[in-house]
């Protein structure tokens, strides 16, 4: 009923749009969410629509076409001989039943006449872009892009001109819009390769043309889209193909990029993960709340001895993307002093475990864009390493895991139980309520407490931590989940 | 779910303070707490009663017009017959029962006891100090008249009426040569450092006095106490209370005025949270005997859930005087008890647990005695 109801809210034609936004303008992602919501007049929660001329186009289109069709109605009630209530009434309910659908033919059409212009764009970029001298790397993998991104960019930029795509820019368009703002006196370019379906790397490295790449690792994030792991993984390993002998780096951390490269025998590649890459060797790693340190061996033709390098990053997951970031800035040259200053000023991206303490003396870590498995399993494990605090998990699940949720989900709270986290936060919808079977299955002894929604849980934290107290944000839905 | 009804506001000089306590913490932890239908009731300057669902935010109370927009909502009407109801009447009159109120007034007209009273008439539990104790630590020279007669130090003091200064300014200005410079002069019924001044000469005194009385009729001249710290101390509880950490407020000043005490604190601490150093830095047996002094006041004066105590240490001397006790701290104080390992949510949790014990406690008393009087009572003239 009030799914109904709130049809006729003013806002609806606006809703709609604000979704077809955040789903990229994408029909199937657009009507997941349509066919699921309850109440269409609350809706943008966490974002608001951004006002960019496509979609004020299409508000207005909305709008016109919502008017047309109660127009339509009207005209035919009144075109009988006798005004007829009956047909007016059943007009009326059927028009924002109907609207949705005309309306995202009329996306549709816009989405078409849209392709040439994109195409010119690209086309545009890649030419600008072969003129270009600058050192290329691509990044791939279904997580930790953006951190690999960062640290690549802060380590490089000690000694070169570094410029990188914005995390959202990772689509061909996106890409090639980054591409036409370059100045051209940059001296390496960092792309992140935005994978939704097969042959989307493919055709980023095609734009591209990158002279090193990196995979960070693969797991079930898209996997709704994907539908198998298997496809994920190749779709990934696509850039691979494309690189043939220039220098690939790869996380052999991820069990599913090892299980895929056993099958791999003549896939050359630069293996990294937390205890080396290559000829650099790690020892002495610690990490804290305060960040991360290790030791590192450089190659024997530069001086013998062992340098010690610190960042301000959280986890012992983090030595693998900052071993990559060093290796890039030797082969570019960089001095051992230049890479141990760069390496100090990594920090924390936006909510990837960020850490801030409040005047209570309550640490919360915001991890609220970290919504895959792998991360979570990072996450759990620093926290578990972390003692002499009580420890509060936030977490509404994990989104698009498709058939393997509640596995995903089980495990993630097997992983609570087993790092003995005192307070697990959960947020009701579909997926917490494994979580919470996993914790019971595990025997945790903690205690769980739940939320109708998150914005919810974050207003009460102040309200049930007290001095001393260590919080995880773990992942935050956007709208288009809800 | 039970009914509670958050009460704030008030012809109080404190009006806007109550309003963030009553939303921080005790609104939002109640949220969190959960299980509790929330009933915000709004006492307005004038003295008029709402009861409102928009006003569980405290956004509601910082538009600049909020107090226009209170004429579209109806005022409400209180029932006291076998607990406390709240009443829209009305064509479609609604009303329903609060099983328990949570006080959140500071100073005149709520704090004072008046409220409590109140409370106690329509037989409902309600958290914090019931009237007597509540009425005894509103009025600064009541307290130090009980406290002293307990063997409690307190700095020397005068207290006189508006009627009395009236009527013989010579006397009361004899008593109070007796006390040495520099004074502190107080108006006794207000709190937050409201009509309070230092002085260090006659003059200065007479205008101190003139001040006092424009906001009370009562004053307080007390002797200022020498190599000063300043310390606070939260306590909750019935019969065994609990101390929270010995605060010290860092003014920068020499005087700890309005602005230090609300104005410049944290946005999102309530009141009194900034400026402090917890637990205070001071000897391990002054802090000692800080703790010992501060529950024996608060059972001397009769307080119940919660209160806090003031100190004025002289720390050449190591003497501690107890200064004023506050019956329901700005913010309940939870930023210290959250120092102290307790959050929000447990600080008002085990508030509403005290206020219940306390009640059961009342009703099991026996408070009706058959004497037969009225049967033996032939008339007017009974000798």
């Amino acid at each position: 009923m009030k799914r109904f109801i709130s049809r006729y809210s003013l806002s609806f034609p606006k809703n709609l749009v604000y979704m077809f936004q955040v789903s990229e303008y994408r029909l199937g992602d657009f009507f997941a969410w349509y066919w699921r919501v309850l109440d269409f007049s609350k809706v943008a929660k966490r974002k608001s629509l951004v006002k960019t001329s496509k979609a004020m186009l299409i508000l207005i289109g909305a709008w016109a076409l919502l008017l047309a069709m109660h127009l339509m109605v009207l005209v035919l009630v009144f075109s009988r001989d006798s005004f007829n209530l009956p047909f007016l009434v059943i007009g009326l309910l059927l028009v924002p039943l109907f609207f949705p659908y005309l309306f995202s033919l009329l996306v549709l059409v816009i989405n078409i006449f849209q392709l040439p212009l994109e195409y010119r764009i690209i086309a545009k970029a890649k030419k600008k872009l072969s003129k270009h001298k600058a050192y290329r790397i691509a990044i791939a993998g279904s997580y930790g892009k953006t951190t690999m991104r960062e640290i690549i960019r802060t380590v490089v930029s000690e000694g070169k001109k570094v410029a990188a795509a914005p995390a959202n820019y990772n689509t061909p368009l996106g890409i090639s819009k980054f591409i036409l703002g370059l100045k051209g006196d940059e001296e390496v370019l960092i792309f992140e390769m935005g994978e939704y379906y097969p042959g989307d790397i493919a055709k980023l490295c095609h734009l591209t043309n990158p002279d090193a790449g990196v995979i960070t690792g693969v797991n079930e994030a898209h996997l709704v889209k994907f539908k198998s792991l298997e496809r994920t993984t190749k779709t990934i390993f696509e850039l691979a193909d494309w690189l043939k002998d220039k220098a690939l780096y790869v996380n052999v951390e991820d069990k599913n990029v090892l299980n895929f490269l056993d099958k791999q025998i003549n896939q050359k590649y630069l293996a990294y993960n937390r205890n080396g890459l290559a000829d650099l060797k790690v020892s002495n790693a610690s990490t804290s709340l305060k960040g991360t340190s290790f030791d590192l061996l450089p190659p024997g033709d530069l001086s013998g001895d062992t340098v010690s390098l610190e960042s301000n990053l959280l986890g012992l997951h983090q030595i693998g993307p900052l071993l990559v970031s060093i290796d890039i800035a030797l082969k570019l040259g960089l001095s051992v002093a230049e890479i141990k200053k760069g390496i100090a000023k990594t920090k924390p991206f936006e909510h990837r475990m960020q850490p801030t303490i409040d005047s209570s003396g309550v640490v919360t870590i915001d991890d609220s864009y970290n919504g895959n498995p792998t991360g979570v399993k990072a996450a759990i494990d620093f926290l578990a390493s972390i003692k002499g605090h009580q420890r509060f998990y936030v977490t509404p699940g994990l989104v698009e895991m498709g058939t393997r949720s509640a596995e995903i989900h089980q495990e993630i709270g097997r992983l609570l139980s087993e790092a003995g986290i005192e307070k697990v936060i959960l947020i009701r919808n579909s997926v917490t309520p494994d979580i919470y079977a996993g914790l019971q299955k595990a025997g945790y002894t903690g205690d769980v407490i739940w939320f109708d929604d998150a914005l919810k849980a974050y207003a009460a934290l102040p309200q049930i931590t007290v001095q001393g107290d260590l919080v995880i944000l773990q992942n935050d839905w956007p709208d288009q989940y809800i | 779910m039970k009914n509670i009804a958050v009460i704030f506001g008030g012809r109080s000089a404190e009006h806007e303070v109550s309003i963030i306590t009553a939303h921080l913490p005790i609104i939002q932890a109640l949220k969190a707490l959960g299980g509790y239908t929330i009933w915000p009731v709004y006492i307005s300057k004038k003295g008029d009663w709402y009861c409102q669902s928009e006003f569980e935010e405290m956004e509601h109370f910082q538009q600049p017009d909020f107090e226009k927009q209170l004429t579209k909502f109806k005022k409400i009407n209180l029932g006291l017959n076998n607990g406390l109801q709240i009443i829209w009447s009305g064509v479609l009159q609604k009303s329903i029962k609060i099983d328990i109120v949570f006080p959140a007034m500071h100073g005149t007209n709520g704090e004072d006891g008046s409220l409590m009273g109140l409370l106690q008439m329509a037989n409902v539990p309600f958290v914090g100090c019931d009237m007597a104790a509540s009425a005894i630590a509103m009025d600064k020279a009541m307290t130090k008249e009980v406290l002293s007669n307990q063997g409690f130090l307190v700095a020397p003091y005068v207290w006189f009426l508006q009627s009395e200064w009236q009527k013989d300014k010579q006397k009361i200005l004899e008593r109070i040569k007796k006390l040495n410079f520099p004074l502190f002069v107080k108006p006794v019924h207000l709190g937050s450092s409201i009509g309070i001044s230092k002085v260090k000469n006659e003059q200065e005194l007479l205008n101190a006095i003139e001040v006092a009385l424009h906001y009370d009729n009562k004053v307080l001249v007390e002797e200022g106490i020498g190599d000063l710290i300043e310390v606070t101390l939260p306590i909750m509880g019935n019969e065994n209370p609990e101390t929270a950490e010995i605060e010290r407020p860092l003014n920068k000043t020499e005087f700890f005025d309005f602005q230090d005490k609300y104005l410049s604190s944290g946005k999102t601490q309530g009141v009194n949270a900034q400026y402090s150093q917890i637990p205070a830095e001071i000897d391990v047996s002054l802090s000692k005997q800080v703790k010992e002094l501060g529950l024996g006041a608060y059972k001397a004066i009769g307080c119940s859930g919660i209160a806090r105590i003031d100190f004025l240490i002289n720390s050449k001397l190591e003497k501690i005087y107890i200064n004023e006790i506050n019956t329901l701290p700005g913010s309940l104080y939870h930023h210290n008890w959250r120092k102290a390992g307790i959050s929000a949510v447990v600080l008002v949790s085990k508030l509403i647990a005290f206020a219940e014990q306390r009640f059961e406690a009342q009703q099991s008393l026996n408070y009706l005695f058959n004497s037969g009087i009225l049967k033996k009572f032939k008339g007017a003239k009974t000798q």
